[in-house]
């Protein structure tokens, strides 16, 4: 409990769906008092649903939201002690500038006690005075810079001038949080990295905590506290943004902020790692033996030797000059590596390759479940992991049957082909078995990895074109033999592969 | 050279594009009022008087008093309240069901808003013909002074309503949900929110629509005349009768003093600015 009161906002176990679409998964974290705080995430990560649902325009479809501890998730917006700067600022056109930062004094009631009449005491609620609600305003202009602007009309204004007004309109009010929803998104490059700092100066002066939505990185990396990293509608990671760029939790946190190269490795014991077919030395352990990883190297991190020298060897394919630094492609067998340096090599030059312990991270293998890119083939199978699978293609669409030629129909009636449709599959850990008699799986591949969990095996089959299952089996299995995977039908789990950027 | 004689040629402009309107214009509306002005202010003779401005206002010989008393300015009065009442009471009809329309989470608006405008294709007099008929079955028919105004109002009402609805709905629609959103941020309860966002902002379509509505019901006289048995008259009656009894300068001082008026109220609802006016009329729904 003691710590809960320096949490300012706390959400527990939060969850939003739009028409039984999931956009929101369970998202627990907490916000202290005073704090920058970033939602960083690519376009329908679900982070704007969240603001909106700390400021009230979106009910959560289950758990709660939680405001010095008190439950606030169902209130309405003007209930709640947050203010909001919008996308596109939502000025209201038919006021200025003073009526639109004035907007919300004008609406609040300042309780005070008087005597009535007969003698009792009684509570009123009281308008703020005109000269109090423009002394406000006037000190608020002042913040953002816009001294004087007050007669203005909202179209005259350019867009940054639109977008201080906007913030002026917000932090007027007093509130105990700023949301700011991608505020800086219309802006040029330039203004942007001006608001950047101001914002950052703003927060430091007022001492209110912000909660910012943005896609930027950059943008979320010079100005944030704490960085909430979201993909697909769940947290991915949270910490500082120095946390963030050098130890990434995972290879989606890794891609998303700054540049990176990810491989897969293995970690044959603390202290070293196998990848790109050679073993490195680096910081991370803990690790059991032989598991699989990730690994991330920041190209910023790999340094250019001459060819002997390197514990890689390749050939430059590219360098592009990017103004700071060059951006060097380098060709090492069938691995490509991302290089910035201040020096560029030639293209065609032979080079040797080479990264410092401090310079590699390696992250655990997400391995709840199997994760594959598929296409639904002509026999409503599936086919991915190099290998194709009976399926229930119904479960693409709720509602549908198949009919007698293998058409989907879905709930509405309409008649669905989908070969040729890409698909996302998912197969738990647990809903693969392993087979001795080739022709009985979906897939074939070679067992090149196991490790003895206390209740099971997991193994890691391996198939020709270098796919990997991992499943776990109570039968012990040898290394390397050859074995086929059988799924049923009903545990693959299909989703529809959704255009990027399709759902917000 | 080349050049010169490439500049020589006449070629296609898009402003070209504006003569057959432009064309449309001259002949259908500038010329006839022009018409209407020279009849206004001349005689048969064609010579200038103001011979008719006298007659209208003095119509009883005894001045301007007597005007007030003229049966000229009872129609005019009769007609304005019959306009004014049908305009306040279609706004009355036409903003909720604008505004349930814009705001009801419906996909197809559209078919839901059509429900209003579906009736608009029945000839107009057929309609007010069916409407006289509910009338006499109703008893109301032509029974007295008053209920021959009522029902010439709820005729006025039933005609126009479209035409108040349509730029209503189209206005709020547009409202960009984000200024609600702001509005309740910033402390506003639902009830305050519209009142000073969304009906602000959708003055421009009720503007639109009170003139609409106003003007032609002062003239729309087939109203009047089937629903009442000719008993009330309205200004455009008023014309009618001059122009028939062949009283055509009388007649023409009385139709530039009604548009006189039709400017006076498109100039008071805000009309005549164009930023605010455009695309509220509902066009994108035609």
């Amino acid at each position: 409990m003691q710590n809960n009161t320096k949490h300012i906002i706390e959400l527990i176990d939060v969850c939003k769906e739009f028409d039984g679409v999931s956009v929101v998964e369970n998202i627990n974290f907490y916000v202290r008092k005073g704090e920058f705080i970033t939602f960083l995430g690519p376009s329908g990560c679900g982070k704007t649903t969240t603001l909106r649902m700390i400021a009230g325009f979106e009910m959560p479809t289950s758990g709660k939201i939680l405001f010095n501890g008190e439950d606030i998730s169902a209130l309405p917006p003007n209930r709640r002690p947050v203010n909001t700067v919008f996308q596109k600022y939502a000025l209201f056109p038919h006021l200025n500038v003073f009526e639109n930062v004035a907007f919300g004094l004008k609406l609040k009631r300042v309780e005070t006690t008087c005597i009535s009449k007969d003698g009792k005491e009684k509570i009123k609620y009281k308008k703020l005075p005109k000269e109090v609600i423009a002394e406000k305003v006037r000190k608020a202009l002042e913040i953002v810079d816009l001294t004087g602007f007050e007669k203005r009309s909202i179209s005259t204004l350019s867009g940054g001038q639109q977008q201080r007004i906007a913030i002026a309109r917000a932090i007027v009010n007093e509130p105990e949080i700023l949301l700011l929803d991608e505020p800086l998104g219309a802006l040029d490059l330039k203004m942007r990295k001006e608001m950047q700092l101001e914002l950052k100066a703003m927060h430091k002066r007022l001492g209110i905590t912000f909660i910012y939505v943005t896609h930027d990185q950059e943008e979320a990396l010079t100005m944030s506290d704490t960085i909430v990293v979201m993909a697909d509608g769940a947290i991915q990671q949270i910490g500082t943004p120095e946390m963030i760029y050098n130890e990434p939790k995972n290879t989606f946190v890794a891609d998303f902020i700054g540049e990176s190269n990810i491989f897969s490795g293995v970690m044959p014991k603390d202290g070293q790692v196998r990848f790109c077919g050679k073993a490195f030395e680096c910081l991370d352990g803990g690790f059991e033996k032989d598991e699989p990883v990730d690994v991330v190297v920041r190209p910023e991190d790999v340094k250019i030797t001459p060819p002997d020298d390197g514990m890689l060897k390749g050939k430059v394919t590219s360098v592009i000059f990017k103004g700071i630094h060059y951006q060097i492609l380098v060709q090492c067998g069938r691995y490509e590596i991302e290089i910035q340096s201040t020096v560029a090599p030639d293209v065609g030059d032979r080079v040797g390759l080479t990264v410092a312990p401090d310079g590699i991270h390696v992250m655990k293998k997400k391995f709840r479940v199997n994760k594959f890119s598929g296409v639904i083939t002509k026999r409503n199978t599936v086919e991915f992991g190099d290998g194709e699978f009976e399926c229930d293609v119904t479960q693409l669409y709720p509602g549908s049957h198949l009919d007698e030629e293998g058409y989907l129909i879905t709930a509405k009636g309409e008649k669905l082909d989908l070969t040729d449709t890409e698909v996302n599959v998912e197969v738990g850990l647990h809903d693969i078995t392993m087979s001795d008699n080739l022709e009985d799986g979906g897939a074939q591949g070679h067992i090149i990895s196991l490790i003895y969990k206390s209740e099971y095996y997991r193994y890691i089959v391996r198939t020709e074109n270098e796919e990997d299952y991992v499943l776990a089996c109570e039968d012990l299995w040898n290394e390397n033999d050859l074995v086929s995977l059988i799924i049923p039908p009903d545990k693959i789990r299909l989703t529809l592969k959704v255009a990027e950027g399709g759902k917000q | 050279m080349t050049n010169t004689k490439a500049k020589a040629k006449p070629h296609f402009s898009r402003k070209l594009l504006a003569i057959p309107y432009g064309l449309f214009l001259a002949i259908f509306v500038v010329i006839p009022l022009l018409i209407i002005f020279y009849y206004a202010f001349t005689n048969d003779e064609g010579k200038f008087t103001l011979e008719y401005v006298k007659v209208f206002f003095n119509e009883s010989g005894e001045g301007v008093i007597g005007f007030f008393k003229s049966y000229n300015f009872k129609t005019i009065m009769q007609s304005l309240f019959i306009s004014l009442v049908s305009t306040v009471i279609c706004l009355l009809i036409a903003y909720p069901v604008a505004y349930i329309i814009a705001r009801c989470k419906l996909k197809n608006k559209s078919a839901l808003l059509l429900l209003f405008i579906v009736p608009m294709w029945v000839n107009f007099v057929l309609r007010i013909n069916a409407l006289k008929e509910l009338f006499v079955f109703l008893g109301t028919y032509n029974k007295s002074n008053a209920w021959n105004i009522v029902n010439t109002i709820i005729g006025m009402v039933y005609d126009f309503l479209p035409f108040m609805i349509l730029p209503i709905y189209t206005t709020i629609i547009k409202i960009d949900k984000s200024y609600l959103e702001a509005a309740r941020d910033l402390g506003s309860t639902g009830a305050q929110a519209f009142v000073k966002i969304t009906l602000p902002l959708s003055k421009a379509g009720i503007a639109s629509g009170v003139s609409m509505v106003f003007l032609p019901s002062m003239t729309n006289y087939v109203v009047s005349n089937y629903l009442t048995f000719r008993n009330v008259k309205i200004v455009g009656k008023l014309i009618d009768d001059y122009f028939m009894g062949d009283l055509w300068h009388d007649g023409s001082f009385i139709a530039l003093l009604l548009l006189l008026f039709m400017f006076l109220v498109t100039w008071l609802t805000g009309g005549f600015k164009a930023d605010e006016q455009t695309e509220t009329r509902g066009t994108s729904l035609w």
